[in-house]
């Protein structure tokens, strides 16, 4: 068993959460409870404990609900807890313990204190993903989630659930019940239909208890609000068993049940929600600006979950069932993103050669006022790419969803969660140096033979021997991929999950227990343009031109070309990826396709829907830049590296047209996401409207399948470095990711200002 | 035999040097030399050291490559002695800070139009295309010309800027092959003009006459304004009156910038034009007006 240490972050926490609403013995007694609970359950089956444990949660830790929420609910998190991702809490029965111990320090007495203690020692016996880095962490190949020292890092979540709204709309609780007794009916042994319906009750009682706390609110307000907590009180009444029957009602229904799932992105709310809020419009139950309301508040509640990399709403797109009146929600919605100015949630527009003018128009004066979104996805390269990759057929494909920083799941039927994340260049260094990794000096090399750099006296034989080692870890993170399905299953259901999640219902188990119509998944992969670059460079100087040996050339990148600086300036000269040369863009087309293949192919073997490759980016790209070592790229040791599918800061140098013809060789079939940044300044982008659109068009046109679009003034962006204080709004595309400039590290804050911006 | 060109650069998505997404290919050589010019490097053919001193960290790596005896090594920094220079580029190659570069490269025209070609979607949805600009495109007319070829067969939208001091017969040669012209007119005092930029202006309007009489919708007046040359009422009515007179509707009104100024220290020249201080583009409303009252469509920047 690998040591790590369970105090480290574990995931990307930009946006600083809301505290608690509970006082701190509250909050201590609540996660007692929670581990007393889960104590006694031990040894029955999952699904029972998991109702259980949540019967502790719900609707204990439901906040109040604020003066500018239209409709109900908002949730607390503790250190102690049920969960699903790391955004919020943890994963299945977690303990987060660097948080459980700063909640510790928050406390007076040693009484107390020592409380905190037991908690803890509990928890690291029975925390789930505890367990799972248990299993599967090594002393030098693959880390935990985020250890930057490792070439690969792995995780248990199950990040990215997008849940069959259209159907909980549909149907309603009391519809969801009567399936569920179906299948109680014919199984009555069946814990996870025991186990749903559970849920289900509570779900009514946390609707209960969110209307008793609307209903004491009325006696204290005025008179627009105690009519607005009307509404809330009824509609949470109606919900609890009927199906939804105005825009409201849709939303309250929606919205309670994504929380209790512990879900933090929301799928095609165009789609499910467009015909409510359309013939509530109609009919003169609301009025437009009402709507526009509505979506403000929901925006609001959806930000102040402050999940950082998720929220993603999407809009547009083929494969609606009601694309009219979708259109009119997604109108609405335009306003909403142009003007809340939040990071999340994450807008997302989905579109493709039919899609209207107008909503082209609105999408460019939304990103030219500096919202950063909506980012956007080409449906006509997406769907047969998703339909390819994911093995299903193209009608399904038009169902793909992209989550978090952009990895795709199908809406309501397949899980997509990336568990896993592997460094491509500290993979390179580690094979340059023989096995060791320069940053640490350790042998990362795990059980794979490594050769002597002397060997390859081609760069075909150096550039198989890489790949080799490289299969190598491949092989590694398809293991830690599915090893975190089966500890996973092992020990939770994801009960509110499942319930929306085909085909659980109909087979009567959990998602990850052969409920989910499509396991899938994804592998984050990072430094693929470093790494690209480099092998360029390598074949270039060592091998073509025979300007340096492959030792010297090793030498100076040990130094981080500290007195090798005319070797960096060779370096640094040699073509880059995103200039639209051939020599860089093609050794990264087969760089990319040969760890892109690879992946799916082993995820296809090993028993998966898909498992592909996902080349987005949160910040990690900075922090495990910041531990890999100098590269043949001309990189210096701790460097950033390049974000997404970019290129590294600065190095295309021949304006947009080739940096998105570079951006768009990859054939997007294989991967599951994969995101294109580009950066403008304001007076480029507002006052050449026409030819911008026209740039983009062609992009997507030529096979582009994303971008994600900045407009900042750079002076802006570096005063904001100088000054924070000054801006504490300034909202920047980080790559998966929006942010508030002034939260960024300084590192990450670097990496970004070093991205060409086009002016 | 392949045909090459002397190019400076070659700029793709460039905005301001005609309509839509284009690729603007710089020649090098020019018959002009006027005191503003902001591509000086662009004048003559052939490459041109271009030195950063911002960029330069004395470490005297320059001066110990070269054997010519071109760079000598005071106050801890390099002086060229140009004269000397054979252009063998050690001392680019062995500068880390990379303040030194030469400008200026030989290419083929089909590798300069397998370059524009990679573009060739965005000119088509955009109703871009290829300029060619300068130095004086009209200089290497040769390459030109077959630049210009094989760009019309591939059906890109070819725009040409150029100052017209050259022989009319050039322009009849070239006219069904260029479906812009972006024709620099820059004073109506032929002594001025002469003293200014060595142009003759006689010539130059009678190239502009020739494009205007043939076809006025395939030409755009470019207007450089300049302090203290033609930044007044009366040059710039007078070209209007001019312009008017050739039957030709569009014309820019390019506000003079500061821009260029530092390559004439890079390759260490004078800059001998008096003003530098930019023009702003506000200031050229009152003009743009004074154009529009005489029936032309005056636009503000390329």
């Amino acid at each position: 068993m690998a040591k790590f240490d369970v105090n480290g972050g574990q995931n990307v926490e930009v946006s600083i959460k809301i505290p608690s609403e509970k006082s701190l013995g509250e909050q201590l007694e609540i996660m007692e409870e929670y581990t007393q609970v889960h104590m006694q359950c031990s040894g029955k089956p999952n699904a029972y404990r998991e109702v259980e444990c949540l019967k502790v949660l719900y609707p204990k830790m439901f906040r109040s609900i604020e003066p500018q929420d239209k409709i109900a609910g908002r949730i607390d998190f503790l250190p102690i807890g049920f969960g699903c991702v790391t955004s919020l809490g943890g994963v299945g029965h977690y303990c987060v313990f660097n948080k459980l111990r700063s909640f510790q320090e928050s406390l007076d007495s040693e009484a107390d204190k020592k409380r905190v203690d037991f908690l803890y020692d509990y928890w690291l016996e029975n925390d789930l993903k505890t367990i799972y880095c248990n299993e599967v962490l090594t002393e030098t190949t693959i880390g935990r989630f985020i250890d930057v020292e490792y070439p690969l890092i792995a995780t248990a979540r199950l990040s990215g659930m997008m849940l069959d709204y259209p159907k909980l709309l549909e149907k309603g609780i009391g519809g969801l019940r009567k399936d569920l007794e179906a299948g109680l009916g014919n199984e009555p042994d069946n814990h996870f239909y025991i186990g749903a319906l559970g849920c289900l009750d509570l779900f009514v009682q946390s609707a209960e208890h969110l209307r008793i706390s609307a209903l004491k609110q009325m006696e204290d307000c005025d008179e627009k609000r105690r009519k607005e907590l009307d509404t809330i009180c009824k509609g949470l009444e109606k919900i609890k068993c009927d199906k939804p029957e105005t825009f409201h009602e849709a939303l309250q229904l929606f919205w309670l049940f994504a929380l209790l799932a512990g879900v933090i992105n929301y799928g095609r709310l165009d789609d499910y929600l467009g015909p409510y809020m359309a013939a509530d419009i109609d009919n003169g139950i609301i009025t437009e600006d009402e709507a526009y309301e509505y979506l403000y508040a929901l925006w609001t509640m959806i930000e102040n979950r402050r999940t950082t990399v998720n929220g993603r709403i999407i809009v547009g797109g083929r494969g609606r069932k009601h694309p009219k009146e979708a259109d009119r929600f997604l109108h609405i919605a335009m306003k909403v993103a142009k003007n809340c100015r939040y990071v999340e949630p994450q807008f997302t527009l989905r579109f493709d050669h039919d899609t209207s003018e107008e909503i082209w128009d609105e999408a460019l004066d939304a990103l030219g006022a500096g919202a950063t979104y909506p980012t956007l996805y080409n449906d006509d390269v997406n769907i047969p790419a998703v339909a390819y990759g994911m093995r299903i057929d193209e009608k399904t494909a038009e169902q793909y969803v992209p989550f978090g920083c952009t990895e795709f799941v199908i809406q309501g039927q397949s899980t997509g969660t990336p568990n896993v994340c592997i460094n491509l260049l500290k993979i390179l260094n580690i094979f340059m140096n023989e096995g060791i990794d320069p940053m640490d000096g350790k042998d990362k090399s795990g059980e794979f033979i490594m050769r002597s750099l002397s060997e390859f006296d081609t760069f075909d034989k150096f550039y198989e021997g890489y790949k080799a080692f490289l299969a190598y870890y491949l092989d590694l993170s398809v293991y830690a991929q599915y090893h975190s399905y089966e500890v996973m299953n092992r020990h939770v259901s994801f009960l509110f999950s499942s319930i929306l999640t085909d085909d659980c219902i109909a087979r009567g188990k959990a998602l990850l227990d052969g409920g989910v119509r499509y396991l899938g998944g994804t592998n984050e992969t990072y430094g693929n343009i470093n790494t690209s670059d480099s092998l360029w460079a390598i074949k270039h100087l060592v091998y073509d031109t025979k300007k340096y040996t492959l030792k010297e050339l090793n030498q100076a990148l040990l130094a981080s070309f500290e007195g090798y600086e005319h070797i960096r300036k060779d370096c640094l000269n040699c073509d880059k990826y995103g200039n639209d040369l051939d020599t860089a863009d093609n050794i990264a087309n087969d760089l990319y396709e040969f760890v892109a293949k690879g992946v799916r192919e082993r995820g296809i073997k090993v028993g998966m829907q898909y498992f592909l490759i996902v080349i987005s980016n949160n910040q990690l790209n900075t922090e495990w830049g910041n531990r890999t070592a100098a590269s043949p790229d001309g990189r210096l040791s701790g460097m950033y590296m390049n974000p997404a599918n970019n290129p590294q800061g600065g190095a295309d140098k021949s304006g947009p047209t080739a940096l998105l013809n570079s951006i768009s060789k990859f054939d997007a079939k294989y991967h599951a996401g994969s995101v294109q940044n580009i950066k403008f300044s304001p007076n480029m982008f507002n006052e050449n409207r026409v030819v911008i659109k026209q740039l983009f068009k062609t992009y997507f046109a030529r096979g582009g399948c994303h971008l994600m679009v900045t407009v900042i003034d750079k002076g802006i962006l570096e005063d904001a470095v100088k000054h924070p204080e000054k801006y504490p709004n300034l909202i920047v595309r980080v790559s998966g990711f929006s942010a508030v400039f002034v939260n960024l590290s300084s590192h990450v804050q670097q990496e970004l200002l070093s991205r060409m911006l086009y002016d | 035999m392949q045909k090459k060109l002397s190019i400076m650069e070659i700029e793709r998505f460039a905005i301001h040097d005609g309509p839509g997404i284009r690729t603007t290919v710089f020649l090098q050589g020019c018959p002009l030399h006027c005191l503003w010019c902001a591509n000086p490097e662009s004048q003559k053919i052939g490459m041109h050291l271009l030195y950063f001193a911002h960029k330069c960290v004395g470490c005297g790596a320059c001066y110990r490559a070269c054997q010519y005896e071109a760079i000598s090594f005071e106050n801890e920094r390099p002086v060229f002695h140009r004269e000397k220079c054979v252009q063998c580029r050690k001392c680019e190659e062995v500068c880390i800070s990379n303040a030194i570069h030469f400008s200026g490269e030989v290419m083929e025209v089909s590798d300069i139009v397998d370059r524009i070609l990679r573009d060739k979607e965005y000119y088509k949805n955009s109703g871009g295309g290829v300029t060619i600009s300068g130095g004086e495109a009209f200089v290497q007319f040769e390459g030109f010309m077959e630049l210009l070829k094989q760009c019309k067969e591939h059906k890109i939208h070819t725009a040409v800027e150029t100052c017209g001091q050259y022989s009319t017969e050039k322009i009849r040669e070239v006219m069904p092959l260029v479906d812009l012209f972006l024709f620099d007119f820059k004073h109506t005092n032929a002594q001025k003009l002469y003293e200014y930029t060595g142009g003759d202006l006689d010539q130059i309007l009678a190239n502009i006459q020739y494009v205007a009489s043939t076809d006025p919708t395939k030409i755009i007046i470019r207007v450089p304004v300049l302090p203290g040359f033609n930044f007044d009422e009366q040059s710039l009515g007078d070209m209007f009156d001019k312009i008017v007179e050739y039957g030709i509707k569009n014309v820019h009104l390019l506000p003079y910038h500061t821009l260029g100024i530092s390559k004439y220290e890079q390759l260490g020249r004078p800059y001998t034009f008096a003003s530098t201080t930019s023009v702003m583009k506000e200031e050229l409303v009152p003009y743009k007006k004074l154009g529009e009252n005489k029936g032309l469509k005056v636009q503000i920047g390329g």
